[in-house]
């Protein structure tokens, strides 16, 4: 679903957080996704994912470079086949933005042997799930199906690959759908709006600055020849690998692929380097105005990704700030305080390139952003003050190995957490997570606290709601709200020229 | 948060009322006993990882609101996690963060779930924290107003979503009944609702002999009769309420219009439904799978997205409860191809009643139906809310193995029947919420 509860606690019982965050961020969040699925991914049925200790995991490399992930999983009779191309937004240009994403909708469209709707209905007829989704740094697509069907599963997948159909009829049929898409998730959602914005302003030079849908402009300045040549870029087995996770024998599965796949040439690898980010400078501020009940504030910090060993510190800090009822920000913002209905704290780490730790609340009804901001720097300060006690870092430690236990629960979502490691830095290093978690000490999480949440590193978006545009039943408590409103309005623009 | 809870345990529910079928290798071995206090558990033991999952299925979903205090049955749930007589809420909290583990309690329209998910090896220190909230709770009273008031704030926060707006719009104006607000409540009645009220309602209905206990996960049965049944035989039976229930429905044609500053029209177009013991109900699953419940291959999805492009998300469903609930399609498209949707999807539900469906559409709805079955059930939280609705909804213990003959016996000439007994395009609730002046909606009437 699109929208999913904010409330921490609850978003963390239901799903733990981590599966979204790991996917690359946010996508469980409804103000922001870097996740766009061309079908709408009920990612709140599923549970976090990780795929444990690797020693079951084999990795096999086919001759034209397809490398090829399996896991052996024989708790039920099914089977997640997935197919991960190393090609996100990160990999579009100024103006052209969005690509990636409107390329995963026409993989739907259809081969020379199997028409669209053929596809469909063959996964349909063997019982079989599927989707795609794209995010910054991945495209992938995957078949959820009976052990016994995978065969149909492998055959689609290798037929798209290389074989796709891509046509201007439907190109224009499929763009509109994506507009749709954006309108659903962006236009009509000011959360999502404004961590948009703040990406935007948080990520000048890197491909991070656009969103994976892509600019409403750019959608429209698409044409059938950039898919083209994006698809013969980047959909080849030597930029691709296979995640396979289930109910199969390993050596038959590996067998089926490379019939499948094998026949492919080998192509070249096409590049990866992107500008990457210079330093922040200074605090960087953005507001939007939209028409909403309530504000909302988001604050981002770069941060470094899993190459670097603070990323794990960051992970435990993520698990204090933001890990059940009990953590810092739900203790103090949400209960104690009553400053704010929900709050959240999020780090990529699986991102390719070097992401950003985020924290965001929507204040209570007549509290102001400003002293909710003011609260959440409060609780940043703490951390670099303060020395976390013992107890409490074992409380995020134990938070974040248990979620590592119940992610394994589902086939999917073990596919997927290989496939992100894959994609951040080889699937080898998620063995490499518990350990450094359990490393983290009280010294580090106050060294990295006072390392990147500091105010030059910053970026900080609010949202400043409107009223409605016509007249309505004035609501109780109007206009108190109006007066904040026009308060936030003229001194966040102050501060916005300033910032920038 | 709470409204966004609701929609997800719509989906949940919707989801589970296609629960297809199980090969018998699909479902863990599953044993049901009944307590002497008449609370029925029913343990299914999946041992591959080291955590379990409790869920705790209690008939006290928001039907049993009383009139003018809508969101008891829900902030009787969530209240249970606030405190007992020996714990703080914040010393649950703490606790159960220690553990790695949670702790939910949600309602729904028909019924409130308790569920925890813990690690093995904390299992008894889990369990412990589920019974004392359960049998325990001390409503404190600061605590309970501070949760009306969190309630309240997240129904205003909700505001900004503009489906859940024309969702929760739909809902208002079909009902009749108590199935027709919120669960979470309305801004006009929590304020009414007290910690007297919230205590009254928690004795009468949370007894063991209304509820269903499913164990699912790394516990022996063995383990459940020498850790858990201790406690929960303790458990007193209790008189619950009998709260009298019809299901009522407004009639349309009808169309309401609400005006936003959206760049897409928010569409539920809809009408009275069945109940999930309604014998046709697997003729109307197959039916409305056709229709539009069926991912890319239903025909409002080929029709309003893959060939004119108007929608990233439609589809319809029957939202099939203890007692008749609804029948609603949804759509969310560019203001200005708010009326052609709407006439689209008119248009294909008179279609499924003027001619009889495809034999391939038939087939494959079938076959999928019947084939995806074992994943409705690939997580230990999704078994253990199959298994609870199974008990729940008395579909029997062999319903995993009768589910493929349920489906295969349908034909075309019975989904004509129960398209023409179960759809009323012309009796149809419409809700827009959009710019109606882009739309071009905005005279009265319907579009």
């Amino acid at each position: 679903m699109r929208r999913l509860g904010r409330d921490k606690s609850f978003s963390r019982r239901r799903e733990s957080g981590v599966f979204v965050k790991w996917i690359s961020g946010r996508a469980r969040k409804g103000g922001h996704s870097f996740l766009l699925g061309t079908f709408i991914l009920f990612l709140c049925l599923v549970p976090p994912a990780v795929a444990g200790p690797t020693g079951r995991v084999s990795e096999s490399v086919l001759p034209n470079g397809l490398k090829v992930i399996l896991l052996e999983n024989h708790k039920a009779p099914l089977v997640t086949f997935q197919v991960w191309y190393r090609v996100g937004s990160r990999n579009e240009n100024w103006g052209k933005t969005g690509l990636s994403h409107v390329l995963e909708h026409m993989m739907f469209k259809g081969t020379k042997k199997v028409s669209g709707e053929r596809f469909v209905r063959l996964i349909e007829e063997n019982g079989g799930n599927n989707n795609a989704f794209t995010s910054r740094d991945f495209t992938a697509y995957y078949e959820n199906l009976s052990a016994d069907r995978v065969g149909v599963a492998i055959g689609l997948e290798a037929d798209r690959m290389r074989r796709l159909v891509l046509r201007e009829e439907d190109f224009r049929t499929e763009r509109m759908v994506v507009m749709e898409e954006r309108r659903l998730r962006t236009e009509d959602n000011p959360q999502a709006y404004l961590f948009e914005q703040v990406d935007a302003a948080a990520f000048a030079v890197s491909p991070y600055h656009w969103p994976v849908i892509g600019w409403m402009e750019d959608l429209q300045r698409l044409t059938l020849d950039d898919l083209k040549t994006h698809y013969r870029t980047y959909y080849s087995p030597t930029n691709a690998f296979l995640v396979v996770v289930g109910d199969f024998k390993k050596e038959e599965m590996l067998r089926l692929v490379r019939n499948a796949f094998g026949s492919y040439p080998k192509s070249v690898r096409p590049p990866q380097e992107r500008s990457s980010e210079p330093p922040q400078s200074g605090k960087r501020m953005v507001c939007v105005e939209k028409e909403a009940k309530l504000p909302f504030v988001v604050k981002g910090y770069h941060v470094p990704n899993l190459s670097d060993p603070d990323s794990y510190v960051l992970e435990v800090i993520e698990a204090l700030l933001s890990g059940g009822k009990s953590s810092r920000l739900y203790q103090n913002l949400v209960r104690e305080r009553q400053l704010a209905l929900e709050v959240d704290a999020d780090h990529s780490l699986l991102s390719y390139d070097p992401g950003l730790f985020y924290l965001s609340a929507v204040p209570m009804p007549g509290k102001d952003v400003a002293e909710v901001e003011k609260a959440l720097d409060g609780e940043l300060e703490r951390l670099q003050r303060e020395q976390v006690g013992g107890e409490e870092l074992q409380k995020a430690k134990n938070q974040i190995e248990a979620v590592f236990v119940y992610g394994q629960d589902s086939l999917f979502s073990q596919a997927m957490m290989l496939a992100q490691f894959e994609v951040a830095g080889g699937w080898r290093r998620l063995d490499d997570y518990l350990p450094a978690i359990r490393k983290v000490t009280a010294v580090d999480v106050r060294r990295v606290a006072g390392k990147y949440f500091t105010h030059r590193n910053s970026t900080v978006g609010i949202l400043i709601p409107l009223p409605p545009t016509e007249e309505r039943p004035a609501s109780k408590g109007a206009t108190g709200r109006d007066r904040m409103i026009r308060y936030r309005s003229s001194e966040c623009r102050a501060q916005g020229s300033i910032g920038f | 948060m709470t409204a966004r809870f609701l929609l997800q345990l719509f989906l949940i529910v919707a989801a589970a009322s296609i629960m297809a079928t199980a090969p018998a290798c699909a479902v863990p071995p599953v044993e049901r006993l009944v307590l002497s206090n008449k609370l029925k558990v029913i343990v299914a033991q999946e041992h591959s990882l080291p955590f379990a999952t409790l869920q705790l299925l209690v008939d006290s979903g928001s039907r049993k609101d009383p009139p003018g205090k809508e969101g008891l049955a829900r902030l009787t749930a969530r209240g249970m996690l606030l405190g007992t007589e020996k714990r703080t809420a914040e010393t649950i909290n703490r606790e159960l963060d220690f553990l790695g583990a949670s702790l939910g309690a949600e309602a729904g329209p028909d019924y409130a779930v308790l569920s925890l998910r813990v690690l093995k090896k904390d299992l008894d220190r889990g369990f412990g924290l589920f019974m004392d909230v359960l049998t325990r709770p001390a409503f404190p009273a600061d605590e309970v107003r501070r949760e009306v008031k969190k309630t309240l704030a997240a129904i205003q926060s909700e505001e900004d979503q503009p489906d859940a707006v024309a969702e929760k719009t739909f809902q208002k104006e079909l009902y009749l009944s108590g199935y027709g607000h919120p669960v979470e409540g309305t801004k006009e009645s929590l304020p009414a609702v007290a910690r007297g009220d919230v205590e009254r309602f928690y004795r009468e209905n949370y007894c063991p002999n209304n509820a269903i206990l499913v164990v699912v996960g790394d516990v022996t049965v063995a383990e459940v009769r020498a850790r858990l049944l201790p406690l929960l035989d303790a458990w007193k039976a209790g008189d619950v309420a009998a709260v009298p229930f019809k299901s009522a429905f407004a009639e349309g044609p009808k169309a309401v219009k609400i005006n936003r500053s959206v760049t897409q029209a928010n569409i539920v177009i809809g009408h009275a439904g069945l109940s999930r013991d309604n014998p046709d109900y697997y003729a109307v699953v197959l039916m409305n799978y056709i229709l539009g419940s069926g991912g890319f291959s239903s025909r409002l999805f080929n029709e309003i997205r893959v060939k004119r492009g108007l929608a990233y998300s439609v589809g319809s469903y029957f939202d099939a409860r203890l007692y008749p609930g609804s029948f609603q399609v949804s759509i969310q498209t560019k203001n200005s191809s708010a009326s052609e949707a709407i006439r689209i999807a008119l248009d294909q539900m008179k279609l499924m009643q003027a001619s009889p469906v495809e034999v391939k559409e038939l087939d494959g709805a079938k076959k999928y139906l019947t084939g995806s079955f074992p994943m409705r059930m690939d997580t230990q939280a999704k078994l253990a809310g199959f298994l609870a609705q199974v008990e729940y909804f008395g579909l029997g213990p062999d319903y995993p193995s009768k589910y493929p003959s349920l489906i295969m016996a349908v034909t075309r000439e019975k989904i004509q029947d129960v398209a023409k007994r179960y759809l009323y395009p012309d009796k149809c609730i419409v809700v827009i919420v959009a710019d109606l002046k882009e739309a071009g909606l905005d005279a009265p009437g319907l579009p």
